[in-house]
């Protein structure tokens, strides 16, 4: 199964991913969970700790330094970039901004 | 009076803002209000008829510079114009912009996006307050949909998420060199709640705006909380936001 949550700022996709997550974990489903937003948020969700959700190396930043060439695949990557969280949930951060340059709003 | 509020998405941007701008208004200001969310819904809290629509792609034109290609407005609409001739009335004499809701997947916002770009770079000046709504997140708030704010207004709920996202945004405005940068305490429920969010940002609170059912009652009415609750605790707050931050201008 894979599950993309969409909707307007504020309406509760954060919640959801993250319970959702959970939920298939604890019936013993492999679970990743992939916080695609840029001000990523989703580990609070999933019950890891502040400090984790925030320093959690993100796999653009690793691509960005290059580390993507010791990983081979999306498994190595997240195995890598990832963390694991309540219930197995495996977690990673795809982006985050880091800068204040303007890019591609 | 140039202020553009940031922040988590459903920290309470939209609210805040149109509430913001429309007793700006309602005191006899000039006001611009501008929604620079992909996904607007700063309309309904102003109390404007919704609409899907940005600016007009015939609003700009391509050039080449230096083999890249490039947008501006195109020959004789100035930033004035345009918001005189597109920005939408509202009540108390408020006019309102918004960057346009994405037109789906095959269809391109480039034109449109850059024109309300253009728009920010050529703002009216004198005599006019503008209010801006910018999208939830950490994206380029500083120097491009909010560019034109004199103080950037960080919206925090008291919660894990809601504060990561506020010191997010204050180092992005630290390195970004922003201008005024504080933040509002939003659905404040305990009397620690605003030094909860200093404490979590860094970030100087200029005001503590009361969680108020009032708020949510109007958002699914589709109607602006100034008009559905003039008297709710949570309007005024943010009454008492507009005339703080008025005195700080007047007294820088």
């Amino acid at each position: 199964m894979k599950i993309a949550v969409v909707g307007k700022g504020g309406s509760g996709k954060t919640t959801t991913s993250a319970v959702l997550a959970r939920t298939l974990a604890r019936h013993g489903h492999e679970t990743l969970a992939l916080d695609c937003d840029t001000n990523p948020n989703l580990g609070i969700s999933l019950g890891l700790s502040e400090e984790v959700t925030e320093h959690l190396v993100t796999v653009r930043d690793a691509v960005n330094a290059g580390d993507e060439a010791h990983a081979g695949s999306a498994d190595d990557l997240v195995e890598r970039f990832g963390t694991t969280g309540p219930d197995g949930v495996r977690l990673a951060v795809v982006s985050a901004i880091q800068n204040p340059e303007p890019g591609c709003p | 009076m140039r202020v553009a509020f940031v922040g988590k998405g459903g920290a309470g941007k939209s609210s805040l803002a149109g509430t913001f701008a429309r007793l700006l208004a309602g005191s006899g200001e000039r006001v611009l209000a501008l929604d620079s969310d992909p996904m607007p819904g700063l309309a309904f809290a102003l109390g404007v008829d919704p609409t899907d629509a940005g600016l007009p792609d015939d609003a700009v034109e391509e050039y080449e510079e230096a083999g890249r290609r490039r947008y501006r407005l195109r020959p004789g609409l100035t930033g004035p114009d345009a918001i005189e001739r597109y920005a939408v009335r509202g009540p108390d004499g408020l006019r309102f912009l918004q960057l346009g809701k994405a037109r789906g997947p095959r269809w391109s916002n480039t034109r449109p996006h850059w024109a309300y770009q253009r728009v920010l770079d050529d703002l009216p000046g004198d005599g006019w307050s503008i209010v801006g709504d910018l999208p939830g997140g950490t994206r380029q708030p500083f120097l491009t949909w909010g560019r034109y704010a004199r103080t950037f207004l960080v919206v925090v709920e008291p919660s894990p998420a809601s504060l990561l996202s506020g010191r997010r945004l204050a180092r992005l405005a630290a390195t970004a060199g922003a201008p005024q940068v504080v933040a509002v305490a939003n659905k404040v429920r305990n009397p620690d709640d605003a030094e909860r969010v200093a404490a979590g940002t860094g970030l100087p609170v200029v005001g503590a705006v009361p969680f108020d059912p009032a708020v949510g009652d109007a958002d699914r009415l589709g109607r602006a909380v100034v008009d559905a609750g003039p008297d709710t605790p949570a309007v005024a707050a943010v009454r008492s936001l507009v005339d703080d931050l008025r005195n700080r201008e007047e007294a820088s």
